[in-house]
This record gives C-alpha cells, sequence and structure tokens, in this order.
C-alpha cells in the first residue's frame, strides 16, 4: 500500500495536476477569505469554508480522474494486478494519496484563521471542528471519484461523471425538499427500490429465482410496515435522500457540534465506495 | 514447475479457452503458438492471475493463482503484450517502483537493477523519461521489469512484436540467456521464433491445444522420404526414367516454366538412386531437395486438420455428386 501511495503521490506532483489542484484550491479560498472575512470585517472562518465547497465539484473530479482511467488506459492495471499486491492496497493507497494532497490544501490555507486570530476574535474549537468536518466530507468526495475512476479507461469521462455525481450529492437536499412526502408516493418510492434491487440482483446472478426471491422478500418487508406501522411511510423519499446528502451532515460541524455518529457516518460512506471501488476490480476480473 | 489443468475461460457464448492442460518443468523455455485470436494471451491473463479463470487451475511452483494469489505472483514475472509503463516516470524510478511492489529488499536493490539493465541493454537510458523511449526500448523496459526480483517463471506475451529486425535477434538473445536462470514461457504468431528459441512449442488454436512436441519432433512425426527435383526435359522422358528407378512408390509430374517439377516418394533413401539413373539418360537435375514440411506447413496443417472436416468438407462433395447426374437426365430428356 505504501508502495502505491508513494508512486500516487509523487505522480501528483511530476505532472501538473497537484500543483493545479493545490494553486486552485489556495486561489478559490483565497478569494473568500478576502471578500467575507477580511472585507466584511468578519472573524467566522466557517463560513469562508462552506462557500468554499462549491469548488469540489471542479477539484475533485481533476484530482481522482486520473486514479485507475490512466492506469487501464495505459495497461499498468495488468502489472499492478499481476503483482504480489492485494486490490485492497492499490485502491487504498490511491484513496489516501488524494486525500494527503486536499489536506496540504487544507493546511495551507489553515494560515487565513491564523491571520485572522491577530485581529479579532476566533471561536478556535468551532474553527476546528468545521475543519475536521470539512476535511472529512472532501474524503467522501474523493472516494466517490476514485469509484467513478475505476468504472471507465477514459479520462474525460471519469472526470464528467464525477462532476455530475457531485453535483447530485450537493443538490441533494434542494431534490428532496420538492420531494412528495405522500405515503402514496412512498410506497412507489419503495417498490421501486425493491425493483431495482431485484433487478440487481439478476443482472450479478442470472438467476430468475433469485431475483424472484428477493423481489418477494421486498414486497413483503414493505408489505409488513405498512401494516405494522403506516407512519414509517410518511416522507419516506426525502428521508431516504436525506441519508445520502453530504452538506446536511456538515451542518453540525459549521455549528461548532462536534458529533461522533457524523464522523462514523462521513467514514462509513467513504469505506462503502471504496468497498465498491474493490468490487468493480474485482468483478472485471471474473466476468 | 507450472501446472495448468482443465484451464477454460468462457465470455458469454463465446469460448476463448477450452480445457488446457500442460505442465512447463524448471529451466524449460516454452513457445506458445497460435494465431491471432487463439487465446494465448487471455491463457497467459489467465496464468498470472490478471483475469480468473472459469474453470480449471493454475499453479505456479505449488501455489494456486487464485487461492494464494500472493505466494503464486511472487514466482511470476509477467511481461504482457502492451508492456505496462508509466510515461511520465523515469526508467530507474519506474524500476523502483516495480521493486516496491514486488517487494524486493532495498539493499538488494541497486545490484539487482544493475544486472537486470546491463541484461536487457538499457544502462544508458537509465534516466530517460519512459513516454519518450522508442517502442524497442520500451520492450526492453517490459522486460525489465518482469524480471525485478528474480522470479522463478517469466510469462512473456509476445515479446518481439514491434521491434527491428536487429532488436529481434537481441531479444532473442536475451531470452536464451533468461532461460538458463528461469523458466520462459513466450507466446508469439511467429514460428520462426518460436522455433529459435524454445525446447518446446505448445500449438493452440481456437482455444485448445493442437500439439505439444519439440520443434524436431514436430518436423519429423510429419516428415517423409519425398524428394523434389526439377529438369528440363520431356514427361515422357521423365516419367520412363523414374519408372526405372527402384524403390519410388509414387511420382507426381508438374510442368512450369518450361521446366519439370517432379515429387518423388520412395522407401528409405533414393537420392543417389534418383540422381543416378538421371545421369545415366544424360538429363541434367537442375534441382534435388528433401520435401520435408518446414515448420510454417506443420503449423498451418495442423491448424488446418483441426478444423471439424466431416461437417464443412463432405456436404458440398455429396451435392456436387448429385447435381451432376440429375443434369445428365435433363440433357438425356
Amino acid at each position: 500500500m505504501i508502495s502505491i501511495y508513494k508512486k500516487e503521490l509523487r505522480s501528483y506532483f511530476t505532472t501538473f495536476t497537484g500543483y493545479a489542484f493545490l494553486g486552485f484550491f489556495v486561489l478559490i479560498t483565497g478569494y473568500f477569505f478576502a471578500a467575507q472575512n477580511l472585507a466584511a470585517y468578519s472573524a467566522n472562518y466557517n463560513d469562508v469554508l462552506v462557500s468554499t465547497m462549491i469548488m469540489f465539484l471542479i477539484l475533485v473530479p481533476v484530482l481522482t480522474m486520473r486514479s485507475f482511467a490512466e492506469e487501464s488506459r495505459q495497461k499498468t492495471d495488468q502489472l499492478l494486478m499481476t503483482s504480489p499486491i492485494t486490490i485492497n492496497a492499490v485502491v487504498l493507497g490511491k484513496f489516501l494519496a488524494a486525500v494527503t494532497l486536499y489536506l496540504m490544501g487544507i493546511l495551507i490555507t489553515a494560515v487565513f484563521p491564523f491571520i485572522l486570530s491577530k485581529y479579532g476574535t476566533v471561536d478556535v474549537s468551532a474553527t476546528v471542528c468545521c475543519f475536521i468536518g470539512y476535511f472529512l466530507m472532501g474524503s467522501c468526495l474523493i472516494s466517490v471519484g476514485i469509484f467513478i475512476s475505476v468504472l471507465t479507461d477514459n479520462q474525460i469521462v471519469a472526470a464528467a461523471g464525477t462532476f455530475c455525481v457531485l453535483f447530485l450529492l450537493l443538490m441533494i437536499d434542494n431534490i428532496a425538499s420538492g420531494a412528495p412526502i405522500t405515503r402514496a408516493s412512498s410506497l412507489i418510492f419503495a417498490g421501486v427500490i425493491a425493483a431495482a434491487v431485484a433487478a440487481a440482483v439478476y443482472t450479478g446472478t442470472k438467476s430468475l429465482a433469485a431475483s424472484c426471491i428477493f423481489a418477494l422478500v421486498g414486497a413483503a418487508v414493505i408489505g409488513i410496515c405498512y401494516l405494522v406501522s403506516p407512519t414509517v411511510f410518511d416522507g419516506l423519499i426525502t428521508r431516504s435522500l436525506g441519508w445520502l446528502s453530504e452538506l446536511s451532515r456538515f451542518e453540525n460541524f459549521y455549528l461548532g457540534v462536534f458529533g461522533i455518529s457524523d464522523v462514523v457516518y462521513y467514514i462509513t460512506f467513504s469505506g462503502v465506495f471504496l468497498f465498491l471501488t474493490v468490487n468493480s476490480i474485482e468483478k472485471r476480473r471474473w466476468s | 514447475m507450472i501446472e495448468v489443468k482443465d484451464l477454460t475461460k468462457i465470455y458469454g457464448a463465446h469460448t476463448a479457452v477450452d480445457h488446457i492442460n500442460f505442465t512447463v518443468n524448471d529451466g524449460e523455455i516454452v513457445g506458445f503458438l497460435g494465431p491471432n485470436g487463439a487465446g494465448k494471451t487471455t491463457t497467459m491473463n489467465m496464468m498470472t492471475g490478471f483475469i480468473s479463470s472459469t474453470e480449471g487451475s493454475v499453479k505456479i511452483n505449488g501455489f494456486d493463482i487464485l487461492d494464494e494469489p500472493e505466494k503464486a505472483k511472487k514466482q511470476l514475472g509477467y511481461l504482457p503484450d502492451v508492456p505496462p509503463l508509466y510515461g511520465d516516470m523515469r526508467v530507474t524510478e519506474y524500476l523502483n517502483f516495480v521493486c516496491d511492489i514486488k517487494g524486493v529488499p532495498a539493499q538488494k536493490r541497486p545490484e539487482m537493477l544493475k544486472y537486470i539493465m546491463d541484461t536487457v541493454k538499457i544502462t544508458d537510458h537509465a534516466n530517460r523519461i519512459v513516454k519518450n523511449l522508442s517502442k524497442g526500448y520500451r520492450q526492453r523496459v517490459g522486460l525489465a521489469q518482469a524480471m525485478v526480483g528474480f522470479p522463478k517463471v517469466l510469462i512473456l506475451d509476445e515479446p518481439t512484436v514491434g521491434l527491428d529486425p536487429g532488436q529481434v535477434i537481441e531479444m532473442r538473445d536475451v531470452i536464451r540467456m533468461l532461460g538458463k536462470r528461469h523458466t520462459v514461457i513466450l507466446s508469439s504468431h511467429i514460428l520462426g521464433e518460436v522455433s529459435a528459441v524454445c525446447d518446446r512449442i505448445i500449438i493452440i488454436n481456437k482455444g485448445r491445444i493442437v500439439a505439444d512436441a519439440s520443434a524436431a519432433e514436430l518436423t519429423e512425426g510429419s516428415g517423409n522420404s519425398a524428394q523434389i527435383m526439377r529438369t528440363a526435359c520431356t514427361a515422357e522422358k521423365a516419367e520412363s526414367i523414374i519408372k526405372g528407378i527402384n524403390g519410388v512408390n509414387e511420382y507426381n509430374i508438374a510442368e512450369e516454366n518450361g521446366e519439370l517439377e517432379i515429387t518423388v516418394r520412395g522407401n528409405g533413401d533414393i537420392r543417389a538412386d534418383v540422381s543416378a539413373a538421371f545421369a545415366d539418360a544424360g538429363v541434367p537435375l537442375l534441382m534435388l531437395k528433401p520435401a520435408t514440411l518446414t515448420l510454417e506447413e506443420i503449423f498451418l496443417k495442423i491448424i488446418s486438420g483441426d478444423e471439424p472436416d466431416a461437417m464443412q468438407h463432405k456436404p458440398p462433395e455429396k451435392t456436387a455428386e448429385n447435381e451432376i447426374p440429375a443434369q445428365e437426365e435433363e440433357t438425356e430428356e
């Protein structure tokens, strides 16, 4: 894992990517710092962190589009997969390298709150808390980018795909607030999810019986839940989409509230996407 | 030692590799030969664990590639059909990275890398950036990569493709030298290459092994005592001379550019009798050579023989037989 990590980190700095990422990161953060702190006579750095999140849409794809797409394009995945290292190590090494670069950006811009503290009162604990949330959330988005990069061998497709998915993830609160909250719509939603699971089982196993079992079990669970406590279905769509919302989790960190559940959420989210990445590589070997 | 048992790969409805069995002993250089699309690369990808097999097993020095991948892969060096190079690294940087992922201890590296770079002759280019290297040098860096860690088994997929003739000869010398230290399996669709380098040839076609023997055995197995000769006399005269030779069972005379090309087949070595008979008749022989098949011809013969004859050739013959009498009947009426 260390070898992959070192190689990835080095490649960020032998190519344009690392410098472009850090330069853009500092530039955008510096702009918001100047606009929202210096020009506005405000000592609340957390506002800057929230405002800069829009740049993830561009910077995360830049960071992750190469990671696996480039390996399969130049066929170096054959070297990695036939060497005595595990796929887990490769994925984790790449993820940690991208996260390290992101952390470098954070550490550079951490100068800004220090400057603020010279001239005003900065709430240290709230700022540190917000930085932790900022770091965890960025790491989640990086794991999504890495997963999308493994699905294609074209960097541009990987970048565009990552952009779209991150856009949806960041917009999900807006989408959820407009979703219907009636029980009927929730039932349909649950049915669609169950059907999607059954379809996924079918494409995975090519067994009609197995997918039918999943569909029936799904329908039974929905039916039983509806009979036992129909209130579960009130606003189910909104709540389900809310689980995917990165930003709503970030609100606590922004307010300076450090919640273990939020930390666990972010780490689990990254873990799930890294797991999916490993599985897609495995699946490609077995197909 | 490599043991391949019932190795099969099925992509949907297409069977790329169909129950292949073979064993390669330590120190052997084995050539994997077959036309494009025969399943060579798929087999090699399965042997190195890059893709999984649908059925069957591969054991490298006793370690199964799917059950104990890390141990098995430690015994392996693989040069895929496209050398797996990072374009933005320098040659030494790249080889050091390969040392890293193959777990070569730091103190062994300088000596090992020096030896490898000398062997494949890239020492002068050690500090160049990989993407600026020519195709031949990239292939060498690819080979160097496979040698890192001195694995017991080297698997090389078409190692000479895209090299110029001089480089091909150098590459063959390198492979022959590697054979002294490693077990080498190489694939190719060029016969000359395989027969020049390998102790043993495995011919694969449509996912199945159709021959497994040494180059000498392959040529002998289909050899015979036929001779081909050329003269400049009339066909009748040649025929009368041949009929007078003892031990000729079969002959065939063809005319070409005013010369006769005669193929004779007989018992044992008939060269002396043939030349003496023609000399006695005062007809000079312009050429006399044994009609043994070259590897190319054997290769084509084996591959075409592999096709199911009964399915493809017999029906047209039958229809031809049936059509002719039918036409005759019609004309009679």
